[in-house]
């Protein structure tokens, strides 16, 4: 089968879905092409953009945006260094993309949320849903966590006592847990979020929780509260007990995340954009710099897709975008160089606080988000890198994974709207 | 401080240590076994756990050879639920000097191993991840044994019989007065405190530390510490044990256990016998040498490194390495020094275990006047587990929940089965590549012994899979938040145990490993923000 289209993007994850929004908005045709779903399915959900302060690591950052200006100052081999010109456009497009699709994401006052997670640590993070923006712990007046007995992903004690570690709270907060049970044995997250769409099974909660409730208390669940994007669970939770509820960031399949992906999915076809899930791109023809053809299988049969502009936006190595064997990596599709320096892959403990280098590992790119070589000399000319495949940024220290897929994406959409006929 | 007073103090909780408590126990001879960390701290979890039918050592060393194929017989008896019945085989390839293929085949006739020619062809079709240029191949009785479970094996019949266990204590002085032994100190690895045991023999079955044990005495024992590193893949390669047939070498061994696959060993002396950190370099030299029978090794995936530590003896200390003799010494240290009340035993195999048990226990009855005789070669390990106790444990666990929970627990399954038919919730996976059910999990958190999640994995082997523990230790963490001794640092708990895995898949960070660090970085920091945890 043969394909022709503007702009190709392969990859479903976060910044392939926003560069498909992007430049589909701008009129362009667009065809998605992805083995499989992205990283973001197995995120918090949330929108981090930047965590920390530059000179006191330890130190959650207040102003994400000036830090992120600092950043690319010191470090302009950071990925947000090729996007800060579209930095605060791409978000505000993330949210209005969002808001219509009834999934509103919420930002605190400018600066990073810090929201607790299922270990009962703190993370913060810049975009949050609805569903999981628990304001400023330091005043909420009661905690009550609800666990339940169905899924083994989720302890309110160990929410609870690292929760009170944390130190957030006031001394005299009341923090309590709880148990309920929504019925039919052992579920994952997935079923149990099923179950929860039924309102007669919402209610039995609401009876359990009732005889609980302190008055002033704020109720942390595991992120389950409803399938879809736009459901109405957590409201319809919080309604009936009259007490705010919310989700918290737990180990993946969680729920939040994959509403966000399938949101953008939902999103992306009805502006027109055809997307083919399943479909693995095997390689690429280049001629004079520029890539005339790609390569790819789907359902067994070999696509064979044109464009005038190509995304790359498959991930590091978890997404596929990479590849590796002892003491090599490489770009898996057009085999785009990989630096891999001269130290260690990884750090001795698995803490660290420096991180790993395999995550930071990727592929350089220039202010247009082209893949250049080591002198700065595009590669190929009408390929644009975003997001995970980036090199130089390390989300599991800096907390700025879907951030940077955000930014960079919707840079590559905007830049491929704009390429002529 | 504590004082305690036994007979016989056993100092080491390897095999040949729960081989000798269990011996002692048997026979009578009250004992109790110190160790300083958990059970199996040592090499005897660190191992390749081949349950040798002498043949490698068949040309080279006839007596080790023998002992290995008698012994290798007694433990398929008395351990069935230990040993995996796999069958070895020795294959030839064209630049092995094909003239000792006929040396071995004699010498193993010799040593009483059976061992039979088999058809190339056939082999290759069965086994087909093998090199096609294999010019000869050989069936042997080799098996795979799981260490973990012969060592409990050994602790829980021995308390049977009323021997104690104390873990994480380590001996820190042997005292004695008079040219006789009179106790030992120890030291409470966890809380620091001190105590006292006094007893009238202690055996020294310290493994590799057994030169720095006898020390405590005043003794020289010169032992060789030999590190060899091992690697795991996440395939069962091949449905038998593979070796290579030469005179024995680095990365020459490939044996299947399970879903997966060890192949082993490289060879590295090393001053400290607590030094298991397996090498990148080693790792990469023993895939290139693997590839030589298993051409395609480069595309299976890894799931980590091990190092252990082989205890050999030398009597005098020129030699190291692999020329050293794999047979065992016991030390004698009343004839030997004339030290009385303390007897070492060092080098050996594991498949030799329980014999280095039963000959160093000879010589202690016989000093303690006990004539009892030696029982363990006659009385199973653990009883076995009836198809109506297993049918149970189906209904509850699944049917491979309960097979692997059967074979793993022995005599304790019917407790867990038991367990979980009373609180349904017990009966539910929390270990998804282990397959290992909470009621499990509990049953280990329960048994006294358990201090740290890796206790618990070593008991029950969660974490041990493909995931090397991203799912499940936050989830049993959370399970066993309810018990004192995990209610406290969770940090503390995870970290380590985190860290522990992590030790192993660093030397094999590339392919689809490199994908499973990025999702348990992209877990444990970018979503829980651990790294920044109070
Ligand atoms: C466990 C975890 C939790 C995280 N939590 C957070 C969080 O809470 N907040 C946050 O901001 N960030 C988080 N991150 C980081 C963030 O999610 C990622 O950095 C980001 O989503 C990457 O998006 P991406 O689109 O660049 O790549 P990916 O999401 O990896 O997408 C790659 C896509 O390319 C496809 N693909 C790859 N190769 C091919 C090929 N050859 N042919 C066809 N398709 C191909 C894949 O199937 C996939 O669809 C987390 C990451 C992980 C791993
Ligand atoms: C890489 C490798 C592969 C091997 N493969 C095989 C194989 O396939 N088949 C086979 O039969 N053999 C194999 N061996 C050999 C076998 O593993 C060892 O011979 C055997 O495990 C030794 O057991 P042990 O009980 O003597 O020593 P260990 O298991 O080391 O036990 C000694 C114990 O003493 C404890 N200890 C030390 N000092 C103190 C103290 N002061 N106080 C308290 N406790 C103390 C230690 O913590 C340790 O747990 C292999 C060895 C290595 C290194």
């Amino acid at each position: 089968m043969n394909k022709y289209t503007d702009v190709l993007i392969i990859g479903a994850g976060l910044s392939g879905l926003m560069a498909a929004a992007k430049a589909a908005e701008l009129g362009k045709k667009v065809t998605l092409v992805a083995k499989g779903m992205g990283a973001v399915g197995l995120s918090s959900g949330c929108i981090d953009l930047w965590g920390y302060n530059l000179e006191d690591p330890n130190q959650v950052c207040q102003d994400p945006l000036a830090e992120i200006a600092r950043l690319c100052a010191v470090n302009p081999q950071h990925p947000y260094a090729r996007v800060q010109d579209v930095l605060e456009e791409s978000l505000l497009f993330f949210r209005r993309v969002c808001q219509e699709n009834g999934n509103p994401y919420l930002d605190h006052r400018g600066g990073n949320w810090l929201l607790p997670t299922a270990l009962g640590t703190l993370r913060p993070t810049y975009l949050a849903p609805a569903s999981m923006a628990v304001g400023d712990l330091q005043q909420v007046r009661g905690v009550l966590v609800v666990g339940f007995r169905e899924l083994k992903d989720f302890y309110p004690d160990v929410l609870a006592a690292n929760l009170k570690k944390s130190g957030v709270l006031q001394a005299d907060c009341p923090l309590n847990t709880l148990m309920v049970c929504a019925g039919g044995g052992e579920l994952t997250p997935n079923t149990l979020a099923h179950r929860l769409e039924n309102p007669a099974v919402v209610d039995r909660i609401v009876d359990q929780i009732k005889p609980h409730l302190l008055p002033g208390a704020v109720l942390l669940l595991p992120p389950v509260l409803g399938e879809r994007w736009d459901s109405q669970v957590a409201k319809n939770l919080a309604e009936k007990l009259g007490h705010p509820v919310y989700e918290v960031a737990n180990i993946p399949p969680a729920l939040p995340g994959q509403r966000l992906q399938q949101m953008l999915l939902h999103h992306v076809k009805g502006q027109g954009v055809e997307v083919v899930i399943g479909c693995t791109v095997n390689g690429a023809r280049v001629a004079d710099k520029r890539c005339t053809e790609v390569l790819a299988t789907g359902a067994g049969k070999p696509i064979k897709i044109s464009a005038k502009t190509v995304i790359l936006a498959t991930g590091s190595f978890l997404g596929g975008g990479l590849e590796s064997k002892p003491g090599k990596a490489w770009e898996s599709i057009f085999r785009l160089p990989v630096e891999i320096g001269h130290e260690k892959w990884s750090a001795r403990d698995f803490l660290s606080m420096a991180g790993h280098l395999f995550n930071q590992m990727g592929i350089k790119v220039n202010e247009h988000l082209r893949p250049v070589d080591k002198t700065g000399e595009v590669i190929i000319e009408n390929v644009m890198v975003t997001g995970a495949n980036l090199a130089g940024c390390n989300h599991p220290i800096e907390k700025c994974g879907n951030g940077v897929a955000v930014a960079s994406g919707y840079k590559a959409g905007k830049l491929a709207g704009e390429v002529g006929e | 401080m504590e004082t305690d007073k036994v007979q016989v103090v056993v100092i080491g909780g390897g095999a040949t240590g729960t081989g000798i408590l269990r011996d002692l126990a048997l026979r009578g001879i009250p004992a109790v076994l110190v160790e300083q960390g958990d059970l199996a701290h040592g090499t005897s979890s660190r191992f390749h756990g081949l349950l040798h039918s002498g043949a490698r050592y068949a040309v080279k060393d006839k007596e080790a050879a023998r002992e290995c194929i008698e012994e290798n017989m007694i433990l398929r008896r008395i351990a069935p639920n230990c040993v995996e019945l796999t069958g070895g085989l020795f294959v030839q390839l064209p630049e092995d000097d094909p003239q000792y293929a006929d040396r071995w085949i004699t010498a193993c006739a010799e040593a009483g191993i059976n061992c039979e020619e088999i058809d190339v062809q056939e082999l290759i079709k069965k086994n087909p991840v093998l090199s096609p240029n294999v010019t000869r191949a050989f069936k042997v009785p080799d098996c795979a044994v799981d260490g973990f479970r012969i060592l409990w094996g050994n602790v829980n019949s021995a308390r049977r019989y009323g021997a104690r266990v104390l873990t994480y204590h380590r001996v820190s002085a042997i005292h004695q007065s008079n040219g006789r032994v009179t106790g030992v100190e120890l030291i409470n690895q966890l809380n620091g405190q001190k105590r006292s045991v006094e007893c009238e023999m202690v055996i020294n079955a310290a493994g590799p530390w057994g030169g720095e044990v006898a020390a405590m005495a005043g003794l020289e024992v010169n032992v060789i510490k030999d590190k060899g590193t091992l690697v795991a893949y996440n395939h069962r390669l091949m449905s038998m044990v593979v070796n290579r047939l030469r005179p024995p070498g680095d990365g020459d061994i490939f044996v299947p256990h399970g879903t997966i696959t060890i192949l082993g060993t490289t060879s590295t002396t090393v001053d400290n016998p607590g030094c298991t950190k397996p090498g990148h370099n080693e790792v990469l030299e023993l895939i290139k040498i693997g590839q030589e029978m298993v051409p395609e090794l480069e595309s299976y995936r890894l799931i980590r490194a091990f190092a252990g530590v082989r205890p050999l003896y030398q009597e005098n200390s020129a030699a190291g390495g692999r020329s050293v003799t794999r047979n065992f010494a016991l030390l004698d240290h009343r004839q030997r020094d004339g030290l009385a009340g303390m007897v070492s035993i060092v080098g050996g195999k594991f498949t030799t275990f329980r014999l280095m048990a039963e000959k160093t226990v000879d010589l202690v009855a016989s000093q303690l006047g006990v004539n009892a005789p030696c029982r363990t070669a006659r009385e199973p390990l653990t009883a076995p587990v009836s198809e109506e106790l297993l049918e149970r444990g189906k209904k509850v666990f699944g049917v491979p929940g309960a097979k692997k929970a059967a074979e793993r627990l022995g005599d304790s399954f019917a407790q867990v089965v038991e367990q979980a038919e009373k609180n349904p919730d017990k009966g539910r996976i929390f270990c998804e590549c282990e397959v290992v059910s909470l009621a499990e999990i509990e049953h280990a958190a329960h048994s006294g012994d358990s201090f740290t999640l890796g206790d618990i994995r070593r008991k029950t082997r969660m974490g041990m899979g493909t995931c090397q523990g991203t799912f499940c230790s936050y989830r049993i963490l959370g399970a066993l938040s309810g018990y004192p001794q995990f209610a406290g640092n969770h940090r503390e708990y995870l970290t380590k145990f985190l860290q522990k895995r992590w030790k192993g898949m660093r030397p094999v960070l590339w392919g689809q490993q490199l994908r499973e660090a990025q999702l348990s970085t992209g877990i444990y920091c970018t979503l829980f923000a651990m790294e920044r945890m109070r």
